[in-house]
């Protein structure tokens, strides 16, 4: 007999390739799994809870309506007069337990490159719109801009922090929160950048805008308000009018488990993709397919170069947010 | 076609169940409030029960019909008037060319009235639904509410009307509408003792709620919750508060997000996904309530019930929306 809030249907264990497994009751048409008691953020969590996901899609189960990724949970959304929750819970349990060596974590994923233009005059615009409308003393906004206040966060100088966006590939956790948006991760720690959000919040910012809250970048897909530091504009990820080709079946672009990587061009170059992709729709998007391979990450991340790295930013950052003036 | 002359308040093109299936891409359902209001609509005028509908928050709207047709009003008593001459609700009633429709505000119960047209609202499907997801500004009527002079374009209406007209419902079918919303909700994922004290969790399903005045379409908002509700001092990587976690989705709609101190009902436009625990979901055949709950003069109350009960009150409310429940 459940007592009145115990929440939790089922449970697996830990095992040397999973954290402990969690069966989530949240209400009658979902189901939360969640992946270890602990909340961390741990891309690992991500990549064996997609494979996973992905296999469990493919499967096609009657009832199942979709799968709703985050960075260590996934919500499963279904019909119970089709399918009851305990028959779903099995289906899952089945999957998890055929996954148990690391070398079974291999994750489709595909590689999307996008040009950025650091600190455009759009996303200046959207600044210098906050601090005339919203926060006229925001300290997170110096030189009419929010670059060197990221800088400040991390201990690091504004020439380091987009070397840390350029030097890294981006992984998506998943969508949500806006249409098409994505929420991106750095697959190498060492570029680990974390700042805190506006507050209060934007008004308006503008379609392409790239900005970074917390540990995660985001690339905004039609103009509205938000909160991240912005810090460039990249090309259209998304396009309601679905009148390019790439968007034909699909307004949106990303995928979970997608990987983004950015490399610099000049703001005409941007401007330019954005006709070629809205106006002329004849842009050609630089998407690669590709693996996630757990073991081949795990040893990376593990490598002593890497540990390094990481321990020296986490020291500068330390520093930097004792500096840096809070929001 | 019907011409609007006056929108009122909040005029909106709304089908049910709404855009499945896109959650992960940041899109909730959108879809009616009060979805068995929007159906019993539908089934006065002989549509498909997931038609869309007009859906007008708080009132004031008029309109003149374009064309002869059989229409329905439901919901909150709006006293409706056709000409000048009042027209009952929960009832079809047979419109002509010309004719003007015009509605007061929302009645002593209830905040939102539905009207179904005879052979529905013919807008452009935007990813399977006819319906206006107000917050992020796509399906419907150009994804907004209704302005002066919009032309609204009727699907077609089926050649005998006069079969159709004189519509009502038998005894005890009607909804009883309340001022205090009793609200059958399933504990989870996050009120588990980890997350939340027992105490916290029965103090939500212990007393009514008040409906704070800024709630909308996404959220419902309600009052803040007392001290030692929490379980925890802090978030840790999730956020400084301790309402915060790991950005998780939203078992939408449906889940009662604790936003800082004020527990937020999330509804058909609200976020899919983002960093507050849940406590609770509504079971899905208790929605329709929150649709006509009165901002700043109602009240909701959680009543703890079993997913076992759940499926039942579905299977209960889908017995009701038949031709069975016509007199």
């Amino acid at each position: 007999m459940l007592k009145p809030y115990d929440v939790i249907l089922d449970t697996l264990p830990t095992i040397s390739s999973r954290p402990e497994v969690l069966f989530r009751q949240a209400g009658d048409g979902f189901l939360q799994v969640e992946y270890g008691r602990e909340q961390r953020a741990f891309l690992f969590d991500s990549f064996r809870m997609m494979t996973v996901n992905n296999m469990l899609v493919a499967q096609n189960i009657q009832g199942l309506i979709e799968t709703v990724p985050g960075l260590r949970t996934n919500l499963f959304h279904f019909d119970p007069e089709i399918l009851p929750v305990e028959k779903l819970i099995g289906l899952i349990k089945d999957v998890e337990e055929s996954v148990t060596d690391l070398s079974d974590i291999e994750l489709d994923s595909r590689l999307i490159s996008l040009p950025i233009a650091f600190e455009d005059s759009e996303t200046r615009k959207a600044v210098e719109k906050y601090v005339k409308e919203v926060r006229p003393d925001a300290p997170n906004v110096i030189n009419g801009y929010n670059l060197e206040y990221m800088a400040l966060c991390n201990g690091v100088s504004v020439e380091e922090i987009k070397q840390m966006i350029l030097g890294t590939e981006w992984y998506n956790s998943g969508g949500g929160f806006w249409p098409g948006g994505g929420f991106y991760w750095p697959m190498d720690p060492r570029c680990a950048i974390v700042v805190p959000k506006y507050n209060p919040p934007r008004t308006w910012t503008p379609e392409g805008a790239v900005g970074i809250g917390g540990p995660c970048i985001f690339t905004y897909t039609t103009p509205t308000g938000g909160g991240y530091q912005l810090f460039g504009r990249t090309i259209p990820i998304f396009q309601f009018s679905q009148k390019h080709p790439l968007f034909k079946n699909s307004p949106f672009l990303y995928r979970p488990a997608d990987r983004i990587k950015f490399h610099e061009v000049s703001e005409e170059e941007i401007l330019y993709i954005f006709k070629h992709v809205h106006e002329d729709t004849d842009y050609e998007y630089q998407i690669e397919p590709g693996i996630i391979s757990v073991e081949r990450w795990l040893n990376f991340y593990h490598s002593e170069d890497v540990q390094e790295g990481m321990k020296e930013l986490k020291i500068k950052q330390a520093e930097g947010s004792q500096k840096a003036p809070r929001l | 076609m019907f011409i609007i002359k006056n929108p009122g308040i909040e005029t909106l093109v709304e089908d049910w169940p709404g855009r499945l299936g896109y959650l992960g891409k940041g899109m909730s359902t959108a879809g009616g409030m009060d979805n068995l209001a929007l159906r019993f609509a539908n089934l006065l005028v002989g549509n498909p029960l997931g038609e869309a509908c007009l859906e007008v928050a708080g009132g004031y709207l008029e309109g003149e019909f374009g064309v002869d047709t059989v229409i329905s009003i439901t919901g909150t008593d709006i006293s409706p008037s056709i000409n000048g001459q009042p027209v009952p609700m929960w009832k079809s009633c047979r419109v002509q060319k010309g004719d003007i429709l015009k509605l007061s505000h929302f009645g002593e119960y209830g905040f939102r009235a539905y009207i179904g047209f005879a052979g529905g609202i013919d807008v452009p499907l935007y990813l399977g639904s006819k319906s206006t997801c107000l917050f992020g500004s796509y399906g419907g009527f150009d994804g907004r509410k209704l302005k002066q002079g919009d032309v609204l374009a009727l699907g077609g209406a089926p050649q005998n009307l006069t079969s159709l007209e004189g519509r009502g419902l038998k005894d005890g079918v009607m909804p009883v509408y309340e001022r205090e919303w009793h609200l059958r909700a399933i504990p989870g994922p996050n009120a588990s003792p980890e997350y939340i004290t027992e105490k916290g969790m029965d103090y939500l399903f212990s007393q009514p709620l008040r409906i704070q005045h800024s709630s909308n379409r996404s959220a419902y908002r309600l009052e803040e919750i007392k001290s030692g509700f929490f379980a925890r001092e802090d978030g840790g990587v999730g956020g400084s508060h301790p309402s915060n976690i790991v950005d998780h989705a939203y078992a939408m709609p449906g889940a009662l997000n604790i936003c800082g101190n004020t527990p937020v009902l999330l509804t058909a436009d609200g976020p899919t996904l983002g960093g507050y625990m849940c406590a609770l979901s509504v079971i899905k055949a208790d929605m329709w309530k929150i649709g006509q709950g009165t901002p700043s003069r109602d009240y909701i109350r959680f009543v703890s019930c079993t997913r076992e009960e759940a499926l039942q009150a579905r299977l209960e409310q889908k017995k009701i929306l038949t031709e069975d429940s016509l007199s």
